[in-house]
């Protein structure tokens, strides 16, 4: 307590001066010492230790948990009404990361890459030190993100207005390329899950035209609701696959966790420069564009490491690249992600439409409005999020010493309590049972599928990329029919260069290692291989 | 033994086909056609690839997934049983609070190791039981505002 | 034992639930649900949580109302499920857009009209405006249909999507200018049309005042235009269609309001249709709304269900030429 009150009078004397002289770029620190008001600091530490507690529980994404703040925020100031939606933001993504790597379930899409060497670490008894290094690097590259936020906002802005319809059809199509790739034990089933995802994603009206497509049920209507469809294809594979295990023998099946230092933890965490680089870089990158949002970040991240680490053989096997990698990124993209809605009063993402809201409900406007007239409130807001950041890896690292814990609860309880979340999470993003009804039939389905073989990553790739790809490909298309030709709207500009590059050398690169792997892989490697995978 | 996962396997892989060669027929008969467009690429790269793989099953060459023990079916057999009738049946007409903790109660009494005869197992059930749905309660109804539909009950 | 859960769960819930009502005096006896068929953050959404904030006040419902959102092709997932899902209790409330649903109704492959439903009281009314980007080289809607006149079918502009308000603007600016244009349907609603028009992806588009409004202040676009009878408070300086020589009523203003599904008891319509109106003019939510920019217009039940029979009538004519 000591140590904050000091902090909290070094700051506000930087502030005072700052505030005087009034140097643009460090305008920021001229607030500092707001988020330290006892108010503001409880309302962030409520935010942060809430929005961990979400994003841990299967079925509430951090869209929901922003949305279901909002009416708290009415009886507030507006700066403070927003510390409390940007701490809960940035802590519900990092959150998911615990169901993910404990029970195999991402709290949100966006967690799906961290369960492909978190959960399997997990199993080998280093739960603790994965969730640690999770937090860790959610953390690095949330605070890099929102420096990012902080300094380059301007320069961003123009970034991500420069990404039109082709070039988020590209951007789609480089995540598909990523499907058959992920899923190390067999390209087909890979390919063949992401395109049933892509056909699922087809399923109720669509979007532009309203033409009705594959309703044959009226619990699909609406179209496959992402959430829900995350929520079956995680949960419920798991909680039959604890069902299947055999009573007798439960008190060995207990997942155990050893103890693991922090230090050693944050020790590795900046000996992967490797992973956290391309992890942070690429989420920054992507979080930016509006529209494609935070939900692949954390699997293209994922993707690129594992094609530019020399030990790609160990991912999907507990390696530690994978988790940096895709944590850093999805928490890296919180900070870009809100430049659209900040500077142009655009929102990029779900999430940052429900934050337009507790601005707009204090009459303040995104863009010029609150950075000239209320930069109390932008730069507590930035700044908030810059502590939380930090905060929340402290609560992180606490909650990692906890697994041990979670792990102890014993197999029927743990089946019968996801089992219950999974039907309350997917009722609750709509109120909907059809949803609930969509997500136990295909929850089923997939557990079954991946006792042969199948997996459920690519599948809700698919199922998110699926609706960007068409849309923006359709949208391109009508502006390229009135002005000129769909070819060159598509295939011209260098930003759909570039693109169409970086999809060409992605695919060319899988297919290579493919054909590698196949020329030098006896048949005893590929049956201890597949032993080690189930 | 060693033919169950591969007849698994077979008919696996045929549902799937199954399915996407009934997808490519819909979306290719379906109007308009300018709504379809992306079904219809979607749908024929799904109906090749499950094809080739229903044909690496039938010639036995599929590498990956372990298919299903005998014991396990069994074991997974009364779980699911209840898990689905509790989703599509429980769930709606007796309400999701009352579904929920009956559907708890039965699966801890189904997959608990513990002894069944002791009186003790069984208040550790029901306590774990009440927890689970104060919790719920807790988190659905009173902090997030869930409405959830009416109960039987209440 | 099954029993004794049983029996302390319903403990549990009526220490915090309510009773069961068997008349509708007492109407409402639990919270509300409001249902929004657009998503969380949009224009619909958010001015929908303003006007309910005091839905719980004594002299309002007494009751909070909770906002559903069931987005997904311009509002049809929504208000299909309301039609055909929605218990009819009253404790089921929908918001509607008009001209948006009774379009759509017009032009099929939807399970409603505007007979499945019954008006309760109307908040707002957003009317369309045409933007262009800042740095756009036209100046006034004559600049647009010169270009779009000289460029037949050349003029990409962009808006909600089709069958919405944006798409009847668009309309009727083809119609009363007499060119064709290239209407850019966006499928991220008001905000992802507003984005192509900053990004200049398109020429300019169609888009709701409220959002246009916001977007002038930030200095991103230019407004041109005003699809209604006459100017709006909020942009006293934008002349409407009809002052620029087009003839072009207020069919595509988008009214905003509340509704309940048909079959809902006549004692429960009635006693929302007295007390709603009330709540949207209560002093705190129309300061919020004016701060939010969203221009208001409380109309009562009798005064709804004339505008949307006018409404539907407007609108067969002008779908009838497509």
């Amino acid at each position: 307590m000591k140590t904050f009150a000091k902090l909290f009078s070094l700051l506000t004397v930087t502030g005072q001066d700052i505030r005087t002289t009034g140097d643009a770029a460090l305008e920021f620190l001229a607030y500092f010492g707001d988020v330290f008001t006892p108010i503001n600091f409880g309302l962030l530490l409520i935010g942060t230790i809430g929005g961990l507690i979400l994003g841990a529980t299967p079925g509430l994404s951090p869209t929901m948990a922003v949305a279901l703040l909002i009416p708290f925020t009415f009886r507030l100031e507006p700066a403070q009404g927003l510390i409390l939606l940007g701490a809960a933001y940035t802590s519900t993504v990092a959150g998911g990361a615990v169901s993910a790597i404990l029970l195999k379930i991402p709290g949100a899409p966006a967690n799906i890459a961290t369960t492909l060497d978190g959960h399997t670490m997990a199993q080998k008894g280093q739960g603790a030190r994965a969730l640690q290094l999770s937090f860790i690097a959610s953390a690095v590259g949330g605070v890099f993100g929102v420096l990012l936020l902080i300094f380059l906002t301007p320069m961003l802005a123009q970034w991500a207005l420069a990404f039109g319809p082709s070039h988020l059809f590209w951007l789609a199509i480089l995540g598909v390329t990523v499907i058959g790739s992920l899923d190390s034990s067999s390209v087909v089933k890979g390919l063949l899950s992401g395109c049933i995802g892509l056909w699922l994603a087809t399923i109720g009206f669509d979007d532009i035209m309203g033409a009705q497509r594959f309703i044959f049920h009226s619990s699909v209507s609406g179209g496959i609701n992402v959430i829900p469809a995350l929520i079956g294809l995680f949960a419920i594979p798991q909680v039959i696959t604890m069902f299947a295990k055999d009573r007798r023998k439960l008190d060995a099946e207990v997942l155990t966790v050893e103890h693991h230092p922090i230090g050693g933890a944050i020790r590795e965490v900046f000996k992967r420069k490797r992973a956290l680089g391309i992890g942070t870089i690429t989420g920054s990158i992507i979080g930016l564009i509006p529209g494609v949002g935070g939900q692949i970040a954390g699997l293209v991240a994922y993707d690129q490491t594992k094609k530019m680490s020399p030990e790609r053989d160990k991912f999907g096997t507990g390696h530690s690249e994978g988790v940096i990698a895709a944590e850093s990124a999805n928490n890296s993209m919180v900070g870009p992600s809100l430049v659209p809605l900040l500077t142009l009063s655009i929102p990029g993402s779900p999430t940052a439409a429900v934050l337009l809201g507790g601005l707009l409900i204090h009459g303040i406007f995104p863009g010029s409005d609150l950075f000239d007239n209320h930069p109390e409130v932008a730069w507590t807001f930035i700044n908030s999020m810059l502590i939380g950041q930090i905060l929340m890896c402290i609560f992180g690292l606490y909650v990692a010493g906890l697994a041990a814990k979670v792990a102890q609860v014993p197999n029927a309880v743990m089946a019968a309590v996801v089992l219950g979340l999974a039907v309350f999470g997917s009722y609750s993003v709509q109120n909907s049972m059809g949803d609930v009804y969509v997500m136990m039939t295909l929850g089923t389905g997939m557990y079954f599928l991946e006792r042969f073989g199948f997996s459920a990553a690519p599948l809700v790739l698919g199922l998110i990329l699926g609706p960007i790809a068409e849309a923006n490909f359709i949208q391109g298309s009508m502006i390229a029919n009135a002005t000129s030709s769909v070819g060159q709207y598509f295939f011209t500009g260098p930003l759909n260069l570039a693109l169409i590059a970086v999809v060409v050398v992605s695919v060319g690169y899988s297919v290579w290692m493919e054909l590698r792997h196949r020329r030098y892989t006896t048949k005893d490697d590929a049956v201890s291989k597949e032993e080690a995978l189930s | 033994m060693t033919d169950l996962p591969r007849t698994q396997h077979i008919i696996a892989s045929g549902l799937v086909a199954a399915v996407g060669i009934a997808v490519t027929y819909i979306s290719f008969t379906q109007e308009p056609a300018a709504a379809f467009l992306f079904p219809r690429l979607i749908s024929t790269v799904f109906a090749v690839l499950a094809l080739w793989t229903f044909g690496k099953a039938l010639l036995g060459r599929t590498k990956v997934g372990n298919g299903l023990s005998r014991q396990a079916m069994a074991n997974i057999l009364p779980g699911l049983v209840v898990a689905l009738v509790f989703v599509f049946w429980a769930a709606r007409t007796l309400g999701f609070y009352t579904a929920s903790t009956i559907t708890f109660f039965i699966l801890l009494s189904l997959y608990d190791p513990a002894p069944h005869g002791e009186v003790k197992t069984w208040i550790k059930r029901v306590v774990i039981t009440a927890g689970f749905l104060a919790v719920m309660y807790g988190l659905f109804a009173m902090l997030l505002n869930v409405f959830t539909p009416r109960e039987i009950f209440f | 034992m099954k029993k004794l859960i049983a029996a302390a769960a319903m403990a549990l819930m009526t220490m915090t639930g309510g009773a069961f009502a068997d008349g509708h005096d007492n109407f409402p006896e639990r919270p509300i649900m409001l249902m929004v068929s657009y998503g969380a953050g949009g224009a619909t959404d958010f001015q929908a949580r303003i006007v309910t904030m005091t839905a719980g006040n004594e002299d309002a419902l007494g009751m909070p109302i909770a906002i559903i959102n069931k987005p997904g092709a311009g509002g049809r997932v929504g208000w299909n499920w309301f039609a055909t899902q929605a218990d009819s209790d009253g404790y089921t409330l929908g918001a509607y857009n008009i001209p948006h649903f009774i379009a759509q109704s017009i032009e099929g492959g939807v399970e409603y009209s505007a007979e499945s439903f019954e008006p309760i009281a109307n908040w707002g009314a957003d009317p369309a405006v045409f933007v262009v980007a800042a740095d756009s080289e036209f100046n006034s809607m004559a600049d647009v249909v010169d270009y779009a006149k000289a460029n037949p079918g050349k003029l990409t502009f962009s808006g909600a999507g089709l069958f919405v308000g944006h798409h009847i603007a668009a309309l009727q600016l083809e119609k009363a200018a007499g060119v064709k244009l290239a209407y850019i349907p966006n499928n991220k609603g008001g905000a992802g049309a507003m984005k192509a028009v900053i990004a200049g992806e398109v020429l300019g588009g169609v888009n709701n005042l409220s959002d246009a409004f916001r977007a002038r202040e930030a200095g991103n676009v230019k407004i041109l235009g005003v699809f209604d009878l006459e100017r709006n408070d909020f942009l006293p300086d934008v002349p409407t269609m009809a002052e620029q020589g087009f003839d072009i009523d207020n069919a595509s203003v988008n009214f905003r309001g509340v509704m309940v599904p048909k079959g809902t008891p006549q004692p429960i319509i009635d006693k929302l249709a007295e007390i709603v109106p009330t709540m949207f003019e209560n002093g705190r939510v129309a300061g919020k709304m004016k701060a939010g920019g969203s221009p208001m217009h409380v109309m009562t039940r009798a005064e709804v269900l004339e505008m949307w029979a006018a409404r539907e009538k407007t609108l067969k004519e002008l779908l009838s030429g497509l």
